[in-house]
């Protein structure tokens, strides 16, 4: 039985997405998006830093905000340690002499209660930022996400993220896929369709977030949580190509896989229970009509495409073994590659309407990459991140989108760490 | 209209264009893939149709020239190949593909023939072997097996004449050759130097079936080196 017929759906989808995000690329409102100077204006902002555990990476977070071109009397630094158990509240502790900086120390509740606590501790402020504390902005960054609030209906803005550093094989897709995350927000925010503020970096329009309640735990993802709030009271969220934040990222597959879980269920969990309203709804725009219901496609079709490859070749790969067994392996090997086998031909090249559609979803990612990259002017080298991001990930990613629909349909709960 | 459903509509349009243009690429190629078989058939037939020429001919001495016999059941197999891969892309249905592999099967038993012929009246002693298979699922668990294993030895042993027939190929002539071989309804079924086998075990028995000495492996050379 031939099981690719199944992936063709996906495959649609896939390339129908790629092509709405391409002319949404090339359309004005991306264009002007793009070419926005980097804001004059200096409104009042405080950058929150929830920290749990972050001694390591807290004091790079802070000097990398106090190196951000913008005025010292507009730029308020609020650090909130978490109940870190490691000496990350000390670390803080260094920079409370600082009169930008405040530090504030609290019980472990949480990300979203951290957060609560530096908006409390930003009364007066016009916008408030969320900084993870193995974040680093770059100089710029401020100014460029400012720029956004120029629109009154502009909630929220989020920056280019890419992976800090990246050593490992790991770390370089991640960065890949962090960079097509750069150029994807760029071209949603054109559409008002992006749905999560991620938490290296975000602006919020403060009072916006005071009466919204401020942030929940929103299934383990409050950064999702906040951004759809944020978009039921109708406000926009906007995005800053060139306000770039470097993030450090998990550096094993465990450790990615549960961070990944928490991400997906999250997902899961407040469409299908808070949000459910949104997907398929006209009134969310794109949001609700293309990009809400084909992330749900995405997950389906993540696990639904791996099944169907890993069918295919054990299905290949076992009837081949029956056939050629008992025949000498050397003449096997002579025509395991029948096209080179006496040459090219090219007649024996395999094209199939799925090998085909494939090539153009593969090619489309690729290019969204490589615009990314452009837009953001990160000085990625992202060949090997490219291949890792097309060959392995879609080989791990069913790893978390299982686990994430197990976990939706028991109803289990995992911890954030 | 919102400007996010003109996008979406236009991004429609341009993923049905894609899809079209992938879909007329890939019957662009496989219309290649017939027309290069259909022109790889029409030498064939060429070929055939000049040997049977040359043969009635040379009636007066009708061995002279011709002591290699037919000289294209490799390109035969190769041709078959071709129909395989053709086949399996395009369906075992399509009705190009039946045509051509009707056109196939008229061919190889014509070769047959002659080489029969020649075999009788110039003393020549050529190696055959007649291989029926079936596609229609469950009928022959071994098929695919069987027709690897003919492939190794048409390899190895060049003189070696496979013909292949797919049993319900709905063809007068096939089924004339079916009855005159008396071939029944189990697969695999051969006729090695017409001696009929039934079934496929192993490469071994299938070799074995064949006379001793009959079958010539490859010429291979080998390089010696000595030490001093």
């Amino acid at each position: 039985m031939d099981l690719t017929i199944l992936a063709y759906p996906f495959l649609f989808a896939a390339i129908y997405f790629e092509a709405f995000l391409l002319v949404t690329f090339l359309s004005q409102p991306a264009r002007v998006a793009r070419d926005r100077a980097v804001s004059t204006k200096t409104p009042t902002v405080a950058m929150i830093v929830p920290c749990y555990n972050e001694e390591k990476t807290v004091g790079g977070t802070v000097d990398s905000l106090l190196d951000l071109d913008y005025p010292a009397d507009k730029l308020r630094i609020v650090l909130v340690d978490d109940g870190s158990t490691d000496t990350t509240g000390s670390v803080m502790d260094r920079y409370a002499d600082n009169a930008q900086v405040t530090v504030i120390h609290q019980k472990n509740g949480g990300k979203h209660e951290a957060l609560n606590a530096g908006i409390m501790a930003s009364e007066g402020y016009e916008i408030v930022g969320c900084l993870d504390a193995d974040s680093f902005v770059h100089s710029t960054a401020l100014r460029e996400m400012i720029a956004t609030f120029d629109d009154p209906m502009v909630g929220a803005t989020t920056a280019a993220m890419s992976v800090h550093n990246p050593k490992n094989m790991l770390e370089h897709m991640q960065n890949a896929e962090y960079i097509l995350g750069i150029a994807l927000r760029h071209i949603l925010a054109a559409v008002n369709g992006i749905y999560v503020t991620p938490g290296p970096f975000s602006l919020y329009r403060r009072d916006l977030v005071a009466r919204l309640g401020g942030f929940r735990h929103g299934h383990n993802t409050e950064d999702m949580e906040m951004a759809l709030r944020i978009q039921r009271a109708g406000y926009k969220i906007d995005s800053a190509p060139r306000a770039r934040v470097e993030t450090a990222t998990p550096r094993t597959v465990p450790s990615l896989v549960k961070q990944r879980i928490r991400w997906t269920t999250g997902f899961l969990r407040n469409m299908t229970q808070e949000y459910g309203d949104f997907v398929g709804n006209p009134k969310y725009g794109a949001l609700g009509i293309i990009v809400l219901p084909l992330g749900f496609f995405a997950i389906l079709g993540g696990i639904l495409m791996f099944g169907v490859v890993i069918y295919q070749i054990v299905k290949e790969v076992v009837s081949k073994i029956l056939v050629v067994s008992g025949v000498p392996f050397d003449y096997t090997l002579s025509t395991l590659v029948p096209s080179f086998g006496n040459g090219f031909e090219w007649f024996f090249i395999p094209v199939t309407l799925f090998t085909l559609l494939a090539i153009v979803a593969v090619v489309g990612s690729v290019l969204f990459i490589v615009v990314g990259k452009k837009i953001s002017k990160t000085p990625a080298d992202l060949g090997i991140g490219m291949l890792g991001y097309m060959l392995v990930y879609g080989l791990i990613a069913p790893l978390w989108l299982i686990s994430s629909l197990a976990d939706v349909a028991t109803d289990t709960r995992r911890s954030w760490r | 209209m919102p400007f996010y459903l003109r996008n979406a509509l236009i991004a429609l349009l341009i993923t049905l264009a894609i899809i079209a243009t992938v879909l007329y690429a890939v019957n662009f190629l496989n219309e290649q893939r017939v027309a290069e078989l259909r022109a790889i058939e029409d030498q064939l037939a060429t070929d055939t149709l000049s040997i049977e020429t040359q043969y009635a001919l040379l009636a007066e001495a009708p061995c002279e020239g011709l002591e290699e016999g037919t000289s294209f059941a490799t390109e035969l197999g190769g041709l078959g190949d071709r129909l395989a891969f053709a086949e399996e892309r395009a369906g075992a249905n399509d009705p190009e593909v039946l045509r051509l592999k009707e056109r196939y099967t008229l061919l190889q038993i014509r070769d047959y023939l002659l080489t029969k012929r020649l075999a009788q009246t110039c003393g020549l002693k050529p190696v055959t072997a007649l291989y029926f298979y079936s596609n229609v699922p469950g009928e022959c668990e071994d098929c695919d097996r069987a027709g690897y294993a003919l492939s190794y030895l048409r390899q190895t042993y060049p003189t070696l004449r496979v013909y292949s027939f797919d049993y319900h190929l709905d063809l007068a002539a096939l089924k004339t050759l079916i009855a005159i071989e008396k071939i029944e309804k189990e697969f695999p079924a051969f006729v090695v130097q017409g001696k009929r086998v039934d079934g496929f075990t192993t490469l071994e028995d299938l070799e074995g079936s064949f006379p001793k000495g009959v079958l010539i492996p490859v010429a291979t050379t080998t390089a010696t080196s000595t030490r001093d």
